[in-house]
């Protein structure tokens, strides 16, 4: 039952590495303003359902030399002073049009400086405009000429390199692996500058859809902190207590089972609801708070599972934690500025990816849990595993709230490896299922259980 | 019975352990084989190479191919496989003035070589090149060398402000990359820390030069030298004995000037701008007006990549209206790019470039002190085509460096190609 899962996330996760490396190796190996020692401007487009928000990162060097505004020495608190002659220039650089050159409404909005560097250049300062692109009424966002000469109609040497950084109805959700459209530059033979003809394909609903539950997947699957929570709980699903300490013996396999389908799915619930409330009503939530109080509920799973300290109630707890790990979902989201449709879509889709890999890890572990709860090391393994989780909550809490540790970094980037964390999963759960088997065969007791090792979950 | 089941225990933990062992196995060996498979070539001992005629008598270009064969002799044949390439228009225009190794250009790289084998590639291009100072042979070889000051100036941190907070955002390998299957494991010149990052992809030192012959060095066929690496690109195409073509060639230099330990000061674009100083400093008002282009330079307008964009309407001042000293002075500022190629060439290619002189225009961007980013001059003709800017260091970032790059209308690669 297991093992034909195991095959589908690992063709799943294929597609979704696929997707981020080809354009990526595409960004790498064709980009023809690399020849340039001298820094060259990156337009990063956002394209949405009804306007294309372009990021401009424009080197301050040849910006003063084709605009006349020098932000060379310009400290940032001072750009204000400058904003207006330098959102008049760029307004009249930036000029999309439909294909049959009808003019798009071109808004220009935050401006900023950052350093940065590019191949071969050095460290250099670059002044950042952000411009919303609206095509008239009804008029394709997916296809427009990009009428763009910002530097290059003085500065004839500069190169603007022009890329999607996000583009849901074309599958392009995550923003890190950014795909090239086009180079502006100029055509020195005429000693123009073109513009560029963008053309973004078809988009379609279904690809934003299964993006979206590709992201969802992958969410859950390297964002080890929730995951952790959810495994942290159900650690000591199958013991009973008594006492105020786990020894009240072995629930039985039903009760078990039981319970641990009632905390996963209280989790589900519970992050659920967050996260469709906080979307859809586009809530602003601090996310430090949220993130802190996840770190927070971590360390109190694993409080838990050394010593009971909500027995019986684990379910609702999972269902109010939940509530908050739903919300750091939703930041996600939020990041995307989304249309109502797309962001209705998203969702179901988003939170699908979240419940299938969840459903997945947990039928994954759940075969170890019970065997786990069985061996006679269990005290020690079980201890041990709530240690380990408690430090790495100490450590994301710490993080969270101001003190950035190693901790923390270790804990981070052990989401890094989902194939090893599948992997011993996977393992755990064939080496348990087998175990089982062979003592329900051989119609034994679990009593001599020196023979099966399990790794900790 | 509790015997059988120690007995079964003990089996079960035996397998367990054989199985557990196997697959540590199969995962370190797997692992090992493909952190292998990538550094595996060259370690092994390479099949010695094919010798070819060396005629020690030769002149002219017979004495340039009996040093290519010389040179090609002390190679094993793996060397010679990388060095001897096809001559392809990917493989001729894969040329850079970038710091970025062998992922932009084709060839061997020097800093593999023995010095045997380096003393007969430096001897190859001692005899293609031109014999005066600060030009040619001469020039290359500081070119090289200024690498080197780059170099450890980059590891001893010498240079501007290190960057702050956001990281880089795009940028890379040359497309022309393409053309070579080259390992990109260069040992590069880039410091392990401090440094201000300029290094790209091969980084800086006189190691990271590469040479390349493509198509077979003959005194009958056509083959080119290619030689280049940070600011440096060298095309002298062969053709029946004869250079047809001694462009695209690219130079640039940073520091500009700089004094090595034994108290030699080197200027090795001194020649080249001295001779754009010369010129227009001879202009009057009037002529600069006239030469003085509206449009803004950070670059050489046709540097790698942009072959045959040659523009269609030439700008500037015509040197047919130039007095006959200032037409000298405009023949003396161009000698210096065509005085990369032997001395015969040179000479012939001069000819041509005297007799198109009235068709000839120079114009300049910026100021004419060639001083300051932004600087620019260009001499553009029937034939000949020369470009100089000034911009800000990269490492030296209080200084400015020089780029500049010579070619012509229709003999670049030995008119081998054309470009759309």
């Amino acid at each position: 039952m297991t093992r034909p899962r195991t095959w589908l996330t690992t063709a799943l996760r294929l597609v979704a590495g696929i997707a981020i490396a080809v354009p990526a190796a595409l960004l790498l190996g064709a980009s023809p303003a690399a020849a340039h020692p001298m820094p060259h401007s990156v337009v990063q487009l956002d394209v949405y359902k009804d306007s294309v928000t372009a990021q401009l990162a424009l080197p301050v060097g040849d910006f003063a030399t084709a605009s006349g505004i020098d932000l060379t020495t310009v400290k940032s608190t001072a750009l204000p002073a400058r904003s207006k002659a330098i959102r008049t220039y760029l307004a009249a650089h930036i000029r999309p049009t439909t294909l049959k050159g009808q003019a798009w409404q071109v808004t220009i909005g935050a401006l900023s400086l950052s350093r940065t560097e590019q191949t071969s250049t050095g460290p250099y300062r670059e002044l950042v405009a952000k411009a919303v692109l609206t095509p008239p009424a009804g008029a394709d966002v997916r296809h427009f000429t990009f009428d763009y000469d910002v530097i290059v109609h003085q500065v004839v040497t500069h190169i603007t390199l022009v890329t999607v950084r996000q583009d849901w109805a074309a599958g392009q959700v995550t923003g890190d692996g950014a795909t090239q459209v086009g180079t502006i530059r100029l055509d020195v033979r005429h000693m123009k500058v073109p513009p560029l003809t963008v053309d973004l394909g078809r988009g379609s609903a279904w690809r934003g859809f299964m993006a979206m539950l590709q992201l969802g997947a992958n969410h859950i699957l390297t964002g080890t902190d929730h995951l952790l929570f959810l495994l942290i709980l159900l650690l000591p699903a199958p013991l009973l207590a008594a006492g105020g300490r786990w020894n009240g013996g072995l629930a039985g396999p039903r009760t078990a089972l039981t319970r641990i389908a009632r905390i996963t799915l209280a989790f589900t619930v519970g992050h659920s609801v967050a996260l469709a409330t906080s979307a859809l009503t586009r809530l602003q939530i601090p996310g430090r708070p949220v993130e802190a109080f996840i770190a927070a509920s971590i360390l109190v799973g694993a409080v838990h599972a050394i010593r009971p300290l909500f027995p019986g109630r684990e379910a609702l707890v999972a269902g109010v934690f939940g509530l908050g790990h739903g919300m750091a979902f939703s930041f996600v989201l939020a990041e995307m500025h989304l249309s109502t449709g797309q962001l209705a879509s998203s969702l179901l889709a988003f939170n699908l990816g979240i419940e299938l890999v969840q459903l997945l890890l947990v039928c994954l572990a759940l075969p170890s849990l019970l065997v786990l709860a069985r061996l006679r090391i269990q005290p020690a393994l079980r201890v041990t595993g709530a240690l380990i989780t408690a430090t790495a909550a100490i450590g994301w809490l710490a993080d969270r709230l101001g003190l950035p540790n190693p901790v923390a970094r270790a804990a981070d980037s052990a989401g890094a490896h989902t194939t090893g964390m599948l992997t011993v999963l996977g393992v755990g759960a064939v080496v348990a299922v087998g175990w089982m088997v062979v003592v329900r065969q051989r119609g034994r007791g679990a009593t001599e259980l020196e023979t099966v090792m399990e790794p900790a979950v | 019975m509790s015997r059988d089941r120690t007995r079964l225990v003990r089996t079960r933990r035996t397998w367990r352990g054989i199985a557990g062992a196997v697959t540590a196995i199969v995962l370190v060996g797997g692992g090992f084989a493909v952190a292998n498979a990538s550094t595996d070539t060259g370690t092994g001992k390479s099949a010695a190479g094919v010798k070819r005629p060396v005629d020690k008598k030769a002149t002219g270009v017979g004495a340039v191919v009996s040093a290519a064969n010389e040179f090609l002799n002390t190679l094993d044949a793996d060397q010679q496989a990388s060095t001897l390439l096809d001559l392809t228009q990917a493989n001729a225009t894969a040329w850079s003035n970038l710091p970025c190794g062998s992922t932009c250009r084709p060839g061997i790289q020097l800093g593999s070589l023995t010095d045997t084998q380096l003393a007969a590639a430096m001897k190859v291009l001692k005899l293609a090149t031109g014999t005066g100072k600060n030009t040619g042979y001469d020039q290359i070889t500081q070119i090289i060398k200024a690498d080197d000051v780059l170099n450890a100036a980059q590891s001893t941190s010498s240079a501007g402000p290190a960057p702050s907070d956001t990281a880089s955002s795009t940028a890379s390998a040359d497309p022309s990359a393409t053309a070579t299957d080259a390992p990109t494991d260069v040992p590069t010149g880039t410091p392990p820390s401090g440094g201000t990052g300029g290094g790209g992809l091969g980084g800086y030192g006189s190691g990271v030069y590469f040479l390349a012959f493509l198509g077979t060095p003959s005194a009958t066929g056509t083959w080119q030298l290619h030689f280049g690496g940070h600011h440096l690109a060298l095309n002298l195409t062969y053709k029946n004995g004869k250079v047809a073509g001694a462009s695209p060639f690219f130079v640039g230099v940073e520091p500009t000037t700089w004094t090595d330990d034994d108290g030699t000061t080197y200027s090795p674009l001194a020649t080249m701008r001295d001779g754009l100083l010369a010129l227009t400093g001879s202009l009057s008002t009037e002529q600069l007006a006239t030469a003085k282009l509206s449009e803004s330079f950070s670059d050489v307008l046709l540097g790698p990549g942009q072959d045959g964009q040659f523009p269609e309407t030439k700008e500037g001042i015509k040197v047919s209206t130039l007095s006959p000293k200032q037409k000298q002075l405009v023949l003396k500022a161009i000698h210096p790019w065509i005085a990369n190629v032997d001395d015969a060439t040179a000479k012939k290619l001069m000819k041509t470039y005297e007799h198109e002189l009235n068709q000839t225009y120079v114009a300049y961007s910026g100021t004419t002190a060639l001083d300051t980013q932004g600087d620019y001059v260009r001499i553009d003709g029937p034939g000949v085509w020369v470009e100089f800017v000034c911009q800000n260091g990269v490492v030296y970032r209080d200084q400015i460096h020089y780029h500049t790059v010579y070619r012509d209308h229709t003999r670049d690669y030995g008119s081998e190609f054309t470009f759309s």
